[in-house]
């Protein structure tokens, strides 16, 4: 039993080690707004959606005028302003983007993102939205913090301006590749059986410089020194967060429609059940009352 | 005679309708000291028949084919009214059916239910259980996403450990080379026509079999034992109208938890409608992780528990099966946890103990720690079936009373 224990804790202690391996950067926390707040930043996120992502990724699930009620826009308004295709305003959020071509231009095609927010989730989307930095190395100069290798381009460069990694961060994630390297090498002499404790003991120095490396990592990232801006943009840092808040609550939002609505009638249903059961309950007694 | 008692009579004469209903409601007979555990029977009759309505109505606008279905999900999640209450209603209920009948047959494991002269409400009780599984594994292929698909793969293929003819057994399940649209289709007959027939016939089974015998009770006594002069068990109180005021009480407690889920964590977390299936299907894009939906996991750890394909299926199969030879495998004087010896409640302690173990490693990527657990939870799953005959004969039982404790 004593034994059992040991192993289960010790198997929780090993998910949680093998949880931080997985960094990425940006970690940050989407802002929690009240109903209020959110549809105003969900208004926003749409303006943000329409005139920068809407012409490679559709939103074919969602229809114009159902976002203009949900999010309380006039509907001409919003055929005005937010609507440029020449479809009507009941229509599907479709582009004309060639799945074709477009996986010719990226590698990929640009996913549709109607559920994106409940495939990857919103925490994923806000930062993954702010992890692009400069990478000489792609075919589009930047790589992304949280999706290493994407496909897509900066495509609000204009908004955000560029960021690279700091000197410090490139110092770590040199230690960690050397360190890499060393684990590599340790871990091959001890399979053929050479200097097998100076290799245990190369191991466990590596092995500690990573783990060092990601906690100063992680450190770093929350002073706001993992990325420097290289190259200003329209917005402010601050204002671009607020901004991909917006975009990301709008996606939020085209996920699932009906998520206030659910929200707001639940509780209307929860203390119906809770009257229902209590005069269940009652009933139940009454009936009970002569059986001993 | 009134209008009401004429009609009555005329349908009598036709129809036992009065029969039947005082044989299973008004004049059954069930014991009155039936507690918390008692409600879970009523429950899963009641999931059952949300998992049909619901099932009709999004059937109405579901299309099975590989290019529409995952369409129509979301269709019916923002464009048909109450839509998304009606699927979010169906999948927690998949959950929730699951809930109830594991909790279901705890009841039974604790009080000895399967016991002498039970054995048949216990085998289609296992029937109903394995069909479950069945309707739910094929019902979730349907939404079309990419968990679905990779799910019904790792699934369909644990069949291709069959010797000899797996692989073209596996063709045959799926009706094509890949899991397709023609696999889709033909899920979804399986999944809305033949196992809800097979499943509902198993249900009145259960119960016809059920009333037959009369309802076991925590105390594992048998109430017929002592009878009034009309014949009526003195420990016994009808069904209706006492159990079904009762019931409705459970009802509600458990629609309070149903609703919580649905109206404000249909996903929950992740355990009810995962992440990755709100990506279509694509056969060229393996999820980084692939896990069945949170029930099937123990079962899935025993499969991976066993380092060799074949054996793990074999494995699996053997612990589902082992559970129909229940009845067989007691042999304790006693009937009830009560006037067990307290070894039982060690020994089932730790069978809840790596139930659960292997559910949460069922959910998570293996490692070498993570497997030896899986292999010692699953060790022990087998022994506490399999050792039954002769562990439940240890130590003393405690006296049994003559009449229910209430």
């Amino acid at each position: 039993m004593k034994k059992l224990l040991i192993t289960i804790s010790a198997m929780l202690s090993f998910s949680l080690s093998a949880a931080e391996a997985g960094l990425t950067f940006p970690d940050d926390k989407l802002p929690i707004l009240n109903d209020d707040a959110l549809i105003v930043s969900q208004q926003r996120g749409m303006q943000i959606y329409m005139n920068n992502c809407m012409g490679c990724h559709s939103l074919e699930f969602q229809r114009y005028n159902r976002a203009a009620k949900d999010l309380l826009i006039p509907e001409d308004i919003m055929i005005e302003n937010l609507l440029f295709s020449e479809g009507k305003v009941g229509d599907l959020m479709e582009n004309t983007m060639k799945t074709k071509a477009a996986a010719n231009w990226f590698g990929a095609a640009p996913p549709d993102l109607s559920v994106v927010s409940r495939a990857r989730g919103t925490h994923w989307l806000y930062n993954y939205m702010r992890g692009f930095y400069v990478d000489d190395s792609r075919p589009y100069g930047v790589n992304n913090g949280v999706f290493k290798d994407v496909g897509m381009p900066h495509v609000l460069e204009n908004m955000q301006g560029l960021q690279a990694k700091t000197e410090k961060v490139k110092g770590l994630e040199n230690d960690v590749l050397y360190a890499q390297a060393d684990i590599a090498n340790a871990r091959k002499q001890l399979e053929e059986g050479n200097n097998t404790s100076e290799a245990e003991k190369m191991l466990k120095q590596a092995e500690k410089t990573i783990h060092d490396a990601e906690a100063a990592m992680v450190e770093l990232a929350a002073a706001g020194e993992f990325f420097t801006i290289v190259k200003e943009g329209r917005l402010s840092p601050q204002e671009f967060d607020s901004a991909m808040a917006d975009l990301v609550n709008f996606l939020d939002y085209v996920g699932e429609p009906i998520k206030l609505e659910r929200e707001r009638l639940g509780v209307w249903v929860l203390l119906f059940i809770v009257g229902f059961g209590f005069v269940a309950y009652l009933l139940k007694k009454e009936y009970w009352k002569d059986i001993h | 005679m009134t209008k009401m008692a004429q009609l009555m009579q005329w349908i009598d004469d036709r129809f036992p309708l009065t029969k039947v209903w005082n044989e299973h409601l008004a004049e059954y007979y069930a014991p009155k000291n039936f507690n918390f555990w008692y409600f879970f029977g009523s429950l899963a009759l009641l999931v059952l028949v949300n998992q049909i309505l619901t099932g009709i109505w999004l059937t109405m606008n579901y299309n099975p084919s590989g290019e529409h279905a995952y369409a129509s999900v979301e269709f019916i999640m923002r464009d048909v009214n109450w839509g998304w209450l009606l699927r979010y209603m169906h999948s927690t209920g998949a959950s929730a059916f699951f809930v109830v009948v594991y909790l279901h047959m705890f009841r039974g494991l604790i009080y000895g239910s399967f016991r002498k002269p039970r054995e048949l409400v216990w085998l289609f009780g296992m029937i109903i259980f394995v069909l479950l599984m069945a309707e739910a594994f094929m019902g979730y292929l349907l939404p079309w996403g990419n968990m679905s698909y990779w799910g019904a793969q790792v699934i369909i293929n644990l069949f291709s450990a069959v010797p000899y003819v797996g692989d073209y057994l596996t063709e045959w399940i799926r009706g094509d080379f890949i899991i397709s649209g023609a696999t889709l289709n033909r899920f979804f007959a399986l999944h809305v026509v033949a196992l809800p027939i097979a499943l509902l016939l198993m249900v009145f089974l259960h119960i016809v079999a059920l009333h037959k015998v009369g309802s076991n009770n925590p105390d594992g006594i048998e109430i017929k034992k002592y009878k009034d002069e009309n014949g009526i068990p003195l420990d016994g109180i009808p069904f209706h109208p006492y159990y079904t005021v009762k019931d409705i009480v459970g009802v509600a407690g458990f629609l309070f938890f149903f609703c919580l889920i649905i109206f404000f964590a249909p996903e929950l977390n992740g355990f009810f409608l995962e992440p990755p299936n709100f990506t279509p299907a694509d056969p060229l894009k393996t999820p980084a992780h692939i896990a069945p939906v949170w029930y099937f996991t123990p079962y899935y750890s025993i499969l991976r528990a066993v380092p060799d394909q074949q054996l793990g299926v074999v494995a699996m199969a053997a612990s589902l099966i082992v559970m129909f030879f229940l009845p067989w495998l007691d042999r304790s004087k006693v009937k009830s946890i009560r006037y067990k010896h307290w070894s039982f409640k060690v020994w089932l302690g730790l069978f809840v103990i790596a139930f659960f173990v292997l559910g949460y490693l069922g959910m998570k990527g293996p490692t070498p720690m993570r497997t030896l657990v899986a292999q010692i939870a699953t060790v022990y799953y087998f022994v506490f079936f399999l050792g039954m005959p002769w562990w439940s004969t240890w130590g003393d039982t405690k006296p049994v009373p003559e009449r229910v404790t209430h």
